[in-house]
């Protein structure tokens, strides 16, 4: 089997993706960062995010998760589980 | 006809058509503005997770192949489906959402749950339920009339059958 993905590399992955599908500035990321209100991600830039998240990881994200994520940290708390179960 | 009988009758008819508004208004106000409801429908028949067969989408829709190769067409050059071979038959092609397609559906499915939620939200848990019983009773009975109407020869039955009522209920009357 392969190894775990750890919340680190996760995290990285979840940079990449905001700085080069939807061109945020990762300068401004932290774990802490509230993703709708900080990013200002309307519903759109949203689902985009999740749904390239989904892609690179080949798993299935339902609005339900999606209404519970608050922040950085949240998202890759939730991966990490839904990646390693 | 009596006082209930009219307002269900009105009521139906009008959850309907707003239904279908507020869709409709929905995506022309939205981002995707290129795509009508019927596209919209076409896309959430293929689902964000699927690789349909043109066969499957149909039957989901209710509509003949030819029917939906024009849709899928249309979709395809708008940028919302893509065609591929199956990988372990190549002879079938599969139809899928691109990214866009499966923004466009995702976003779509969150607005008839927004729908949903408001709908439900003034009323406790019991009367939810109930509420729930209800439409789902509503629905039922609305299936096996659609199911009337499955084939052609059901139809001309039907026909008649609602020419019988109507003569039925003109000879009670």
């Amino acid at each position: 089997m392969a190894d775990k993905v750890t919340k680190e590399q996760i995290y990285e992955k979840l940079l990449n993706i905001l700085s080069e599908d939807l061109s945020v500035d990762v300068e401004q990321i932290t774990p802490t960062l509230e993703i709708r209100d900080d990013l200002q991600f309307d519903s759109l830039e949203l689902y985009s995010f999740v749904i390239d998240v989904e892609d690179q990881y080949g798993i299935r994200i339902s609005d339900e998760q999606i209404d519970r994520v608050r922040t950085m940290n949240d998202l890759v708390d939730m991966v990490y589980e839904i990646v390693n179960k | 006809m009596n006082d209930r009988e009219q307002q269900m009758a009105e009521g139906l008819v009008s959850i309907f058509e707003k239904v279908l508004v507020a869709e409709e208004k929905s995506l022309q106000k939205g981002y995707f503005t290129k795509l009508s409801l019927a596209e919209m429908h076409t896309l959430d028949a293929i689902g964000p997770y699927d690789a349909r067969t043109m066969t499957e989408t149909a039957q989901i829709l209710g509509i003949t192949v030819g029917t939906l190769t024009v849709a899928i067409d249309r979709l395809v050059k708008k940028g919302f489906v893509e065609r591929k071979r199956d990988e372990a038959d190549k002879r079938v092609v599969r139809i899928s959402l691109t990214r866009d397609g499966k923004i466009a559906a995702r976003m779509h499915g969150k607005f008839h749950k927004v729908l949903a939620r408001h709908i439900l939200e003034p009323y406790d848990d019991k009367e939810q339920e109930l509420l729930l019983k209800l439409v789902e009773d509503v629905d039922e009975y609305l299936s096996t009339q659609v199911a009337r109407y499955d084939s052609e020869s059901q139809l001309r039955k039907t026909a008649q059958d609602v020419a019988n009522d109507v003569r039925r209920r003109k000879s009670d009357g």
